[in-house]
């Protein structure tokens, strides 16, 4: 019997991984000349986190009854942008260009909180990225995309790269040295902005 | 294709109406000239809706449409009260210019998939002749439901998943055909709470794109006058429904200069498809610079590649003035009458 990961692998080979190249060109074209994008990448999940997230419960309850179907990032873009006032207006900017079922300002859930933040979309794959080989009806609906700050980006990465090395749950004391993490980048972000409105934006 | 059921809902105008009338809906038995006729419309659908669509979120942060949500409950049950809220929302956005008519649900499965069609034909007025045995009857006949060739609405969703399919969808509004229509308010973005699947600046962006390419690559001077003349018509095209091929159709576009800017479209779909032109998008990605000397010298190239064409030297800057030096093959000359 064929294995939900061998599953995937294929449907990553055949359809993802070509996708996301088409994606990422598409992205940079239609981003190209927008000041202060430091990056734009476009990638396949990969079969570990696939699987890892497939079998996420919730109560008790497998979470995805049908993931192949359901886990809507399985192609996942990202545009790492400068300063805060980028990602409004990158933004903006995002919705001209695709149509989307779900736009997020992700923030943590209380303001005594510091950790993830990002701006999220669930968007529709153009249709522009499809050809014979990966065809429409065939292809999932959807991607995600994420807009970052330098800072929010460089946290979230170092943050998923140590969650997902670890071979335990973090320490409370490992939790909090995170958190004050995120308050820097979250702190950093805001003078930066300061800065760059004050000095760039404010009448001369 | 297999229909598991089919209902219809009469559809009074209620839109904005504080005591619309009752809805009467009834399930179609799946025999006889009707079913026959509904059957045809059911299994042409993909081919009648042209247009794609995607159904646009109620709140930003939640993966939620009242219209989809809907259409999955009627997917669920196909019985007559899950049909009625969807005659519900039919009859909120219907006004009396709409008129009277006449909704059908259909749902099958086809491949594994689920298929639901959503359709409204006007009412309509008739007469009907019979001939009898001692000569002719004629009568005058009230809401008739015709699939009119210039109002007939409809809508086809299918998929697999509840969750991730019935997003996108294609629909037809023969008013969106319209030369002078832009979208129909009415049937696609009251009533389905939907916009078409390509938004226009991303539609536009497309074309002008494959405008620009197809300038810079061709040697052939026709095409490029051809284009020069494309953008001044476009720069003054109102915001409308159409797709790339009805651009260059509108304008009588030669031929020769219509194939190069279509092979510029990896996919001939894409070429077809329509979306919502944005003047002041195409104009972002094909446009003209001109420059004119005060000794009478005009310089014209695209704008994204008129430094690359004209290389600027400044000559005297106290009195600005410059010399703009080219270098190339004359493919064309002609004459045009100096500015009066």
């Amino acid at each position: 019997m064929t294995t939900l990961a061998e599953t995937y692998k294929e449907q990553r080979q055949q359809m993802l991984l070509p996708l996301a190249e088409r994606l990422e060109a598409h992205l940079r074209s239609i981003f190209e000349g927008y000041a202060r994008i430091d990056r734009i990448s476009v990638r396949a999940k990969s079969i570990e986190r696939f699987v890892a997230k497939a079998e996420k419960q919730v109560e008790g309850k497998l979470k995805y009854d049908d993931p192949l179907n359901q886990i809507q990032d399985q192609i996942g873009a990202r545009i790492v942008t400068f300063y805060k006032s980028d990602v409004d207006l990158l933004a903006e900017e995002v919705k001209k260009y695709f149509r989307h079922i779900e736009s997020r300002q992700i923030v943590p859930d209380s303001e005594r909180e510091f950790g993830y933040e990002g701006r999220h979309f669930i968007l529709f794959l153009p249709r522009d990225v499809f050809d014979e080989r990966v065809r429409e009806e065939e292809s999932i609906p959807f991607f995600e995309l994420q807009i970052k700050t330098l800072f929010q980006h460089a946290w979230s990465e170092s943050e998923h790269d140590l969650g997902y090395k670890a071979s335990a749950e973090l320490a409370s004391n490992q939790k909090r040295r995170l958190a004050f993490t995120a308050a820097q980048a979250w702190g950093a972000d805001l003078i930066f902005d300061e800065l760059y409105r004050q000095t760039t934006l404010a009448p001369q | 294709m297999e229909i598991g059921s089919i209902h219809s809902f009469l559809i009074h105008p209620g839109k904005n109406q504080e005591e619309p009338h009752d809805i009467n809906g009834t399930a179609v038995a799946k025999n006889g000239r009707l079913f026959d006729m509904l059957k045809r419309v059911f299994d042409n659908a993909e081919e009648e809706c042209q247009h794609d669509i995607s159904f646009v979120p109620d709140t930003e942060a939640e993966q939620r449409n009242e219209c989809r949500d809907s259409f999955l409950a009627y997917l669920k049950s196909c019985d007559l009260p899950t049909g009625r809220q969807v005659a519900k929302r039919l009859q909120a956005v219907t006004t009396n210019k709409s008129g009277l008519g006449l909704l059908f649900l259909m749902v099958g499965e086809h491949k594994g998939e689920m298929k639901i069609v959503v359709s409204r034909f006007p009412a309509d007025s008739g007469i009907l002749a019979e001939e009898k045995a001692k000569g002719l009857s004629v009568e005058f006949l009230e809401r008739i439901f015709m699939k009119s060739a210039t109002s007939y609405k409809a809508a086809v969703y299918s998929g697999r998943s509840h969750d991730n399919d019935f997003w996108k969808g294609k629909a037809v509004d023969k008013q969106i055909n319209s030369a002078e229509s832009y979208i129909s308010n009415y049937w696609i973005r009251d009533f389905l709470r939907s916009d078409f699947l390509t938004p226009g600046e991303a539609g536009t962006r497309r074309f002008a794109v494959a405008v620009r390419d197809a300038m810079n690559q061709t040697s052939d001077s026709k095409v490029k006058e051809d284009i020069a003349a494309l953008h001044h018509f476009v720069a003054g095209m109102p915001k409308k429904v159409v797709s790339a091929h009805d651009v260059l159709d509108q304008f009588h576009v030669a031929e020769e200069t219509q194939n190069q800017i279509k092979e510029r479209f990896h996919r001939e779909a894409l070429f077809e498809e329509r979306f919502r032109f944005v003047p002041d998008e195409f104009l972002k990605h094909v446009a003209f610079k001109t420059v004119e000397l005060d000794n009478g010298g005009l310089l014209t190239a695209s704008t994204d590649r008129f430094d690359n064409v004209f290389k600027k030297d400044i000559v005297d800057q106290s009195h600005d003035i410059v010399k703009f030096s080219t270098q190339g093959k004359v493919v064309d000359q002609r004459f045009r009458k100096t500015k009066s």
